[in-house]
């Protein structure tokens, strides 16, 4: 599905159903208009006021009259009735141009497509060859072999659109044929024919439909084209082309008779291009977003508007270089409410202090992260909270004011280096270019200074590294870049964001290693966003588990990993991979990780928790002074560490 | 980057060659003999096989094309079948013409569609992208002549800003020039620029999500040289392929427009070719337009490199 | 031992080819280079290395998604690496497979119903009311039910869609599963719930699995046997918990002991045993000698030389190394040596 150019980006919920009623109402007039279209070439004969073909000299290029809605063209003839026999031909020139573009591009772009090899090669060298010639040249060629006239044009027509169709078909095999599920169905036993017909044909129907709808478009305006070059239909038929042509000559004396074929020639590509605009989405929608994620469910229950209370915030620390209390983050939803992602949450970090922010896929870790820079996309939105960074609440500065902070006294690590540095410049001008833009260094003075970060961060040869590209480096080396440019202003918080995920184990004990050499030279706070405990384990001073949006609890690492207070915290750490190396069955979390907007109301771990009592089903404050924990049993229940 | 243009030329021969080939079999594809068509139901006989042998029809297919592409590569590419005219020097005569209108037109479609695209990505879904949104899908559905026949309608029967028909070359008078390619380029500029708006507006969108935008932000640079500077280069990637294809259509496009306009370019020449079925003529715009396709592609073949490290080759 | 596999191979060469200027075949990239492996009816070997180790690659090749360039693989009495991916429907249900992403494994048109009896339209002439019984059957093996037939795809989390997959893996009762790397897209709290469906599902219906995944932990929970690749090559094999609790191979030792346990005070410890290291180079080796030689702190002139051949370990098992070139018992007594 690739090849389906797409217009934009997955829509925001909101906008989304705001589009939806929009694009209904599109649908609504642009269907009209072609049925009306496909109404008049049915019923020309019998809708029309004249024979579109009858002359009249004396009326000759008469202006709109009752008797001549669109008044009278050169010779005197009824330009409505001729715009009326005009439809026919569009419908014609369109029904046969796609039709044969179809026949011959659909089957043999399939066909060389999972045939690949020799076929593959020479077919698509002789189409690139017929793509570089304008399309309209090669209808000139094609009809200069098969004489001029309106079906000898769309032959031309469907030759030259055919070529886009065996692309497309070729295009969704080669892509499909990628896909796991293909090789699913090629470990299955399943043959060539059926993986083409069973698999993979039924999702080229609706890029098959998209651009049906674009050549239907394209052919009626090459079809009017071709005809006003005199090319396509010949006088005295009528058609929008020719009804131009004819115009062409006048428009000096009777610029009107131009307006009538336009318009018509407009609308009718503008109803199909929309209508075909409005599928797209529709595909890329069903198939990349709602089939990737799983849409917000209607059942969740509300929120109550619950002001942080004084017992739930940490307790102030030496040295605080952020602190964020009440944090709460929401996306608006398709029924235009505010689903919330984070509620509630405080946390602080002191200088050289590294917390550690861990948790499942949805707990919101990495949304605090991005929400503390102010960097979420637009469809969230932090609604309450402060995020308080050196003595200043962030929430509240100007935007230009964030620019400042950013880089200088906070910066970020992303998961994916490959991803998180840009690839078209080199690695070195990425990190020159930051401490340009924030320190105002010169050309040279920054490239020196990049070399030194560079080599700072374990990188060997790094002026020689400082001028490679992105995708030139390791994933472990592309790691380290981007640690170089975040520590480049020295910033006293850096926001790691599962900064060795995207790497093998043994560069990721490097890169933490790393981390901790750095923090000890430089003296940053770090907060650690990982859902591998192991990890935090290893690098973390403190640990704050978060699940469902909210922290459930909060300890020193020793303490947590000793004696961990929440079920959840529990749970997850029994069902480490390397909390035992026993044989199965292995310890489990019952159910699976609830999506936003499925949470429980009352304890969000309620609903996989072993130790439920009635009292869960109500919101569940965070409790405690040093070790703080969001379970009302946690107090008698004694729980096991992993080990 | 001379690797890169070296391995594009490469990657062109096969290219040329089924030009060439498809091209050249042309004449043979013909229903009517070329014979027939130059001497018509006239002469004899012997002055058809005189003929014959003249032009080389008697040799084998593989040695004609031989001898045609020797003499292709050397600009000769025979001469017309209606009034003797050599074909290169045909072409060359409309060449400028064409090739001024379809310039500018593209430098009309690039300036237009790259602004409009980049201020409705920038606030998607606000007043300035609906309205692109609605100026693109209109200036798609808009056919070129028939915008041409309004701008000559208002801006030259009406106004008389513009010479409605005609083309002054620009050696003669730069400002001439500029007055007769103006509302034939806006024309033929007009729906590529609605589908370089759409394409940049997309990749933009595209390229502001990607984490290496965010990572710049998080570093704290302006906005202004995050989505200048780090965005646009990328997001230019995908609309240099599209620039390209826009360049084809802009020329056939050209064909048409010339028409509402009365200019005597490439296009006149073609509908006259195709109509007499003057083969050489017609093999001559093949191949002429193929020439100007190719060096427009390896153009952008460069650009991409320019843009995207990741096409060098390494 | 080799006699009674039910999946054997031998010298396995998987060869990868780059596209050259004008789109025909370019230069050849080995990503298995010549590996041993052996697997017997209903057991589990696991199969550990990092990316671009080559594990996918063996995979691939037993599942006839890629041609072996040399080698056998010996499944049963028919060698699958001659028949160049065209496998004969017998053999084809004989090994099934279940891949990491179950977002991308499932065709998105399909019901959950289509999606398990696949391989019975394929493979069988049941009727289509038997093809659901079946269905239901194999959604229970999972502890999926019968509610689910008619669902899509998107309509589930990744664990169960995990486990759709793995009941489409179940219906043809084949003898052999290739699981790659199945359960790392999967949230942790969930993981085990997968590992637990394999580990009972193979006791009770008698298949072995072929497991690859890069996680040594996670692999020897279920393995019975385990091999380690390094750049193409097999390191290391042998008894699951013997390489697990004594890994032999100094690769083998740098993986386990890269890898973080849960508890901060032992992280502390192994911390204090190692410095700061700078990034390595990505290896570019000539073709000869060992592939870990440059990152192997036992490296030895001999290793640039010669690629060490598969010497037995004790505990059982082999380790592709010259510190065990020795009788058995000196190799382990002289590496501990090295160490201290």
């Amino acid at each position: 599905m690739k090849t389906v150019p797409s217009d934009g980006p997955a829509a925001a919920p909101s906008r989304r159903r705001r589009g939806a009623s929009g694009s209904a109402a599109i649908v609504v007039v642009a269907g009209a208009i072609l049925a009306l279209l496909v109404f008049l070439a049915l019923f020309a004969d019998l809708v029309s006021p004249y024979d579109p073909l009858r002359q009249n000299l004396i009326a000759s290029l008469q202006w709109p009259s009752a008797a001549h809605w669109l008044g009278t063209d050169d010779l005197g003839r009824d330009v409505l009735s001729r715009l009326i026999h005009g439809c026919r031909i569009a419908v014609i020139a369109a029904g046969e141009a796609t039709t044969i573009a179809i026949l011959i591009g659909v089957p043999i772009g399939l066909f060389i497509g999972y045939r690949g090899g020799w076929w593959d090669w020479v077919v698509m060298r002789v189409v690139e060859a017929v793509v570089s010639i304008p399309g309209i040249m090669v209808a000139i060629v094609i009809l200069a072999l098969l004489g001029t006239g309106l079906h000898k044009a769309m032959i031309a027509l469907g030759i030259l659109f055919s070529t886009s169709f065996l692309r497309l078909a070729r295009g969704v095999v080669l892509a499909e044929r990628e896909e796991v599920y293909v090789r699913s169905a090629r470990v299955v036993g399943a043959s060539g024919g059926r993986i083409l017909l069973g698999h993979i044909l039924p999702n080229i129907a609706p890029p098959l439909i998209v651009q049906t709808t674009l050549t239907v478009g394209a052919v009626l305006l090459a079809e009017a084209g071709l005809s006003f070059i005199g090319l396509g239909v010949q006088p005295p038929d009528a058609s929008w082309g020719t009804m131009l042509s004819t115009a062409a000559a006048f428009m000096d004396l009777h610029w009107f008779l131009a307006i009538p074929p336009g318009i018509a020639i407009i609308l009718t590509v503008l109803s199909i291009n929309l209508i075909g605009d409005v599928i797209r989405d529709g595909v890329g929608r069903g198939i990349t977003v709602a089939a990737r994620q799983d849409a917000p469910v209607a059942s969740f229950a509300a929120l109550a508007d619950v002001a942080p209370s004084a017992a739930a915030l940490p307790p102030p620390r030496p040295d605080e270089v952020l602190r964020v209390e009440g944090l709460r983050v929401t996306v608006s939803t398709a029924d235009g409410g505010e689903l919330p992602l984070i509620s509630d949450l405080s946390l602080s970090i002191s200088k050289g202090e590294t917390l550690g922010l861990v948790g499942e896929s949805g707990s919101g870790k990495t949304l605090t992260g991005l929400a503390i820079l102010g960097l979420t996309s637009v469809a969230l939105r932090t609604t309450h909270g402060s995020i308080v960074l050196n003595g200043r609440d962030l929430r509240t500065l100007p935007r230009r004011r964030i620019e400042e902070v950013r880089g200088n006294e906070v910066a970020m690590v992303f998961q994916d280096p490959t991803t998180s540095l840009n690839p078209a410049f080199t690695v070195g001008s990425q990190i020159a270019e930051v401490l340009r833009a924030k320190h105002g260094l010169s050309k040279s003075a920054a490239w020196a200074r990049t070399v030194e970060l560079i080599d700072r961060v374990g990188i060997p040869r790094p002026g020689e590294r400082a001028r490679a590209f992105p995708h030139e480096l390791s994933g472990g080396m592309a790691q380290r870049i981007a640690i170089a440019r975040a520590l480049s202003c020295n910033p006293s918080l850096l926001i790691a964001d599962e900064p060795t995920t995207a790497l093998d184990v043994t560069v990721q004990q490097e890169i933490l290693d790393l981390f901790r050499d750095l923090q000890a030279e430089f003296g940053m706070a770090i907060l650690f966003v990982t859902h591998d405990l192991a990890v935090a384990a290893d690098i973390c001073d403190r640990i704050s588990v978060m699940y469902a949006g909210e922290m459930v609890e909060m300890a020193e690492v020793d303490a947590l990993f000793a004696r961990p207070r929440h079920p959840y915290t529990r749970g997850l750490l029994s069902a480490m991979p390397h909390a035992s190396d026993r044989k199965p069955p292995l310890p489990t979390i019952r159910g699976s990780v609830p999506r936003p907007g499925t949470w429980p109301a009352g304890c969000r771990f309620s609903n996989r928790c072993d130790f439920k009592v009635a009292a869960c089903e109500r919101r569940i404050p965070l409790t405690g002074t040093d070790r703080l924990v969001r379970c009302i049993r946690a107090d008698e229940l004694v729980l096991e560490a992993a080990q | 980057m001379l690797r890169l243009i070296v391995q594009r030329l490469l990657a062109l021969i096969p290219l040329l060659f089924i030009v060439s080939v498809m091209t050249f079999s042309f004449t043979s594809l013909l229903p009517s003999d070329p014979v027939d068509l130059i001497l018509g139901e006239t002469g004899t006989q012997e002055q058809h096989e005189m003929l014959r042998e003249r032009m080389g029809l008697n040799e084998p297919i593989v040695v004609r094309y031989v001898q045609w592409l020797g003499r292709a590569v050397q600009g000769d590419l025979g001469t017309s079948f209606f009034n003797s005219v050599s074909v290169s020097t045909a072409l060359m005569q409309r060449l400028p013409v064409t090739l001024s209108l379809t310039l500018v037109s593209a430098l009309i479609a690039v300036v237009v569609g790259v602004a409009a695209g980049i201020a409705a990505a920038l606030r998607p879904r606000s007043l300035i992208d609906r309205l692109a949104t609605v100026g693109a899908t209109f200036g798609q559905a808009i056919p070129n002549f028939w915008f041409g026949l309004l701008l000559v309608a208002i801006f030259a029967v009406n106004l008389r800003w513009f010479p409605a028909t005609g083309f002054s070359p620009l050696s003669a008078s730069p400002v001439d020039w500029l007055r007769s390619v103006t509302l034939p380029a806006i024309a033929l500029g007009l729906s590529s620029s609605a589908a370089i708006a759409r394409q940049v507006r997309s990749a933009m969108v595209g390229v502001l999500q990607q984490d290496y935008i965010r990572a710049a932000r998080a570093q704290g640079l302006s906005s202004r040289r995050v989505i200048l500077k780090h965005a646009l280069t990328n997001a230019m990637v995908p609309v240099v392929a599209v620039l390209s294809f826009q360049i084809t259509v802009l020329l056939g496009g050209a064909l048409i427009v010339e028409q509402v306009f009365a200019i005597n370019g490439l296009g006149t020449l073609a509908i006259g070719a195709v109509r007499q079925q003057d083969i050489p003529m017609i093999q001559g715009l093949v191949l002429v337009m193929v020439g100007l396709v190719v060096v427009v592609q390896l153009a952008t073949d460069v650009i991409y490199g320019l843009l995207n490290p990741k096409a060098r080759p390494s | 031992m080799s006699d009674d596999a039910l999946l054997d191979i031998r010298d396995l060469r998987v060869t990868y080819w780059g596209k050259s200027l004008l789109g025909f075949r370019g230069k050849a990239f080995d990503a298995v280079k010549g590996a041993n492996l052996s697997i017997r009816p209903g057991q589990t070997l696991g199969l550990v290395g990092e990316s671009g180790s080559g594990k996918s690659s063996i995979a691939n090749a037993v599942l006839g998604l890629v041609p072996a360039n040399g080698g056998t693989i010996r499944f049963g009495d028919v060698d699958l690496a001659a028949m160049k991916t065209r496998y004969p429907p017998d053999v084809r249900g004989q090994i099934q497979a279940v891949f990491q992403d179950p977002y991308s494994s499932l065709n998105p048109s399909m019901t959950v119903e289509d999606i398990v009896t696949e391989p019975l339209r394929v493979h069988t002439t049941m009727s289509r009311a038997e093809r659901r019984t079946r269905a239901v059957e194999l959604l229970g093996l999972v502890s999926l039910s019968e509610e689910h037939l008619e669902r899509h795809p998107h309509q589930f989390s990744g664990g169960q869609r995990q486990r759709i997959a793995i009941a489409s893996a179940l219906a043809l009762a084949p003898k052999l599963i290739v699981l790659d790397e199945p359960v790392s897209a999967l949230d942790v709290s969930t993981q085990n719930q997968i590992i637990n469906l394999l580990y009972e599902r193979r006791d009770e219906l008698g298949i072995a699995y072929l497991l690859i995944a890069h996680d040594l932990a996670l692999v020897h929970h279920i393995s019975d046997r385990i091999a380690v690749m390094y750049l193409g090559h097999i390191v290391e094999e042998g008894p699951s918990d013997r390489v697990y609790r004594a890994p032999a191979h100094p690769y083998t030792r740098a993986l386990l002991d890269a890898v973080p346990v849960l508890d901060p005070d032992a992280q502390r410890r192994r911390r204090a045993s190692r410095k700061a290291a700078p990034a390595r180079e990505t290896p570019r080796l000539a073709a000869q000698g060992c592939p870990y030689r440059n990152r192997c702190p036992f490296a030895m002139p001999r290793c640039e030389a010669q690629l060490p051949p598969d010497y037995p370990v004790d505990g059982g098992g082999t380790a592709a190394c010259f510190l065990f070139e020795a009788p058995a018992g000196q190799g382990s007594a002289r590496l501990r040596l090295v160490q201290a």
